[in-house]
């Protein structure tokens, strides 16, 4: 970490001034948060995922590795790669809507674009859960999109909708729209008018601007868009329980499970969760490093 | 370092003094079910006693046992059932209820003490006792439905609704097998699977929070469900019917015990006779239509209560309760989890 940040401040063509005291206490209340409430945790859970299931729940520290040779199993393999797809789906999904309305957002006139941003932050005023139980009134087959499309003669019978992987899909992306539309909006009020002006004046046409100017600007939030998307994505069951019926698992329906469901298997859970985060951690290291050759 | 010590000491001397000097208790920290512990009930004990009580919910016997464990916080009365109960006392986690302090248990039915999870009825006092039965919508369904292998038909595929639990589930398939709930060894599990395989997908929901959601929307027609759910059903439209499966079914009692680290033990014991006043049970009944498990209790309910099949089913059904399997749950859930990803 050291050597990075001077090799860093090495090649940087304006010398950086080493932060003084004063930045080291400002940041200590951060270090301290990290320290308590990401790296604890993350390492009794390590911890726990080599320990032996305890009888009442809990844990019995015996070593062993049975809990991650349990992990590797065709079964939780599929639900991983399926919680995947649907985390990749909702990412896809919320960049593709998100993206128009953080672009249409930030370069509105100032006057509106606090009522805006207001519109899309109002939903986080009401419970998550609440609105998840929304969705299932308006979904259910006597519900209130079933009896529109009825009325007006659209449908004949009550179209299937509520318990379904398209009405999960849909939860998730209700869900987490709003979490790709905030970072991408900081990026595009940032952008700088002449650039794009610059680009039509050289004959770029919209679509060339677009891809060659607009995005590359925009992307560090779109990066932070999708990360702040697809990673909670693929935790979150909830949704998968309340609109899907919980008729398949997904990775964090089997994780919590084994806290708070009939096996009572801690160790277990924690090696899931374990594997899960070293998994996305070197995924996410590769895609990092990968970057600065792409562009 | 010495102003630390008189401090310290003077700290000491006065938590102690509290402690000594409260013969009555101020605090009652209650651990039980979401939607089981009427508001009435509890407001009621406080305005008697002065003893104000702390309520903290949970919804399932594991995430209540996953808090006790961590010994985070500690309890005063938790509420778990038979199985737990059993697992509890196994691990020297409960004490033993001083009788001579609760004279109202002379009112429980005689029929639901002295059973395998609790012998001698020295930690547990019954709370509800329910069952886990078909729940029918009669104006969808017009077939006879007796059994599980009734509902559990290629004609109602999409139309179930079962609770998402995998241990009740693979019971209903060993009680269809001749098989009791306890009887789970990999033998019993391998001879189910081919019933659970044809089973599984056929369910449309899985939901043990509040099964009658799906039922009451008109998205599914008939399911496996807690009786109370059923009870609640059938008040709300009698085209809901409760049947106890013929192949039998599963009896749960959920009960008060005190762990044995509970703070305030003396308030846990007025708090269970408080509750088992026939005047205040009623009200818990009113609002969770459970069986009751008080006598005296069930002299108070009006006809139609007492008339609710869900509640007090007819007839004498065959019943077993769940006693604790160890590490066979792992197995039970491994299966139901390796069957759903199948489905």
């Amino acid at each position: 970490m050291r050597t990075g940040t001077t090799a860093v401040t090495a090649a940087a063509p304006t010398r950086q001034r080493e932060p003084g005291r004063a930045a080291w206490l400002l940041v200590a209340p951060l270090f301290a948060w990290v320290a308590v409430f990401v790296v604890a945790p993350t390492l009794i859970m390590l911890v726990y995922s080599f320990s032996e299931r305890g009888t009442l729940g809990g844990v019995v520290f015996n070593f062993t590795l049975a809990n991650y040779a349990a992990v590797f199993d065709p079964t939780y393999l599929q639900i991983v790669v399926r919680s995947i797809i649907f985390a990749g789906l909702t990412t896809l999904f919320c960049l593709g809507m998100g993206y128009p309305v953080a672009y249409f957002i930030g370069r509105a006139d100032e006057r509106w674009r606090n009522l805006l941003l207001m519109l899309v932050m109002i939903p986080f005023w009401t419970s998550f859960l609440i609105r998840t139980y929304a969705w299932v009134t308006i979904l259910k087959s006597e519900g209130l999109l079933n009896s529109m499309l009825l009325q007006w003669s659209l449908i004949s019978q009550p179209f299937e909708m509520l318990y379904t992987p398209g009405a999960v899909l849909l939860g998730l992306v209700y869900t987490f729209l709003p979490f790709m539309i905030l970072p991408i909006y900081t990026s595009v009020e940032k952008l700088d008018n002449a650039l794009i002006e610059a680009a039509f004046d050289l004959g770029a046409g919209p679509l060339r601007a677009f891809s060659k100017v607009i995005v590359p600007m925009t992307s560090p939030g779109i990066t932070a868009g999708i990360l702040l998307v697809f990673i909670p994505a693929l935790g979150l069951y909830a949704v998968n329980d309340i609109l899907g019926g919980g008729k398949v698992d997904m990775i964090g329906n089997i994780i919590e499970n084994q806290f708070k469901g009939n096996a009572r298997n801690w160790p277990f859970g924690a090696a899931l969760g374990i594997t899960l985060m070293v998994g996305f951690a070197v995924a996410f290291w590769f895609t990092g490093r990968r970057q600065p050759h792409t562009s | 370092m010495k102003r630390i010590a008189i401090v310290a000491a003077v700290l000491a001397a006065v938590l102690a003094g509290c402690k000594s000097s409260s013969t009555t208790p101020k605090e009652l920290n209650l651990f039980a079910w979401s939607e089981y512990v009427p508001q009435g009930v509890i407001d009621g004990f406080t305005k008697e006693t002065g003893i104000k009580v702390n309520y903290e919910t949970y919804a399932s016997n594991e995430e209540m046992l996953a808090k006790l464990v961590s010994g985070a916080q500690a309890y005063d009365l938790i509420q778990p059932s038979e199985y737990t109960i059993e697992a509890l006392v196994k691990e020297n986690r409960l004490q033993p209820i001083d009788a001579a302090k609760v004279p109202n248990l002379k009112n429980i039915d005689p029929k639901l003490r002295g059973l395998a999870h609790d012998p001698n009825d020295k930690y547990s006092v019954p709370w509800m006792v329910g069952t886990v039965g078909i729940v029918v919508n009669t104006e969808k369904v017009t077939d006879p439905v007796k059994g599980f292998k009734d509902v559990f038909q290629e004609k109602y595929k999409g139309r179930i609704v079962v609770l998402d639990d995998p241990r009740e589930i693979v019971s209903w398939a060993l009680a269809t097998d001749g098989k009791g709930p306890n009887d789970v060894t990999p033998e019993t599990l391998a001879a189910v699977t081919p019933i659970l395989k044809q089973w599984l997908p056929l369910v449309k929901v899985y939901d043990s929070d509040s099964p009658k959601t799906a039922l009451l929307n008109g998205d599914v027609d008939l399911g496996v469900v807690w009786s109370g759910e059923a009870a609640l059903l059938y008040n709300e439209n009698p085209k809901f019917q409760y049947i106890l499966p013929a192949e039998g079914a599963h009896q749960f009692i959920d009960s008060l015990a005190i762990p044995v680290d509970a703070p305030n033990p003396e308030a846990a014991l007025l708090f269970l006779n408080y509750i088992l006043r026939p005047d205040v049970s009623k009200l818990i009944s009113a609002d969770f239509p459970y069986t009751n498990p008080n006598l005296e209790a069930r002299k108070l309910l009006s006809p139609e209560e007492l008339k609710n099949p869900a509640s007090y089913p007819p007839g004498d059904p065959k019943l077993e309760g769940f006693r604790d399997i160890g590490d066979s749950a792992v197995q039970i859930d491994k299966l139901i989890t390796d069957l759903k990803a199948q489905g």
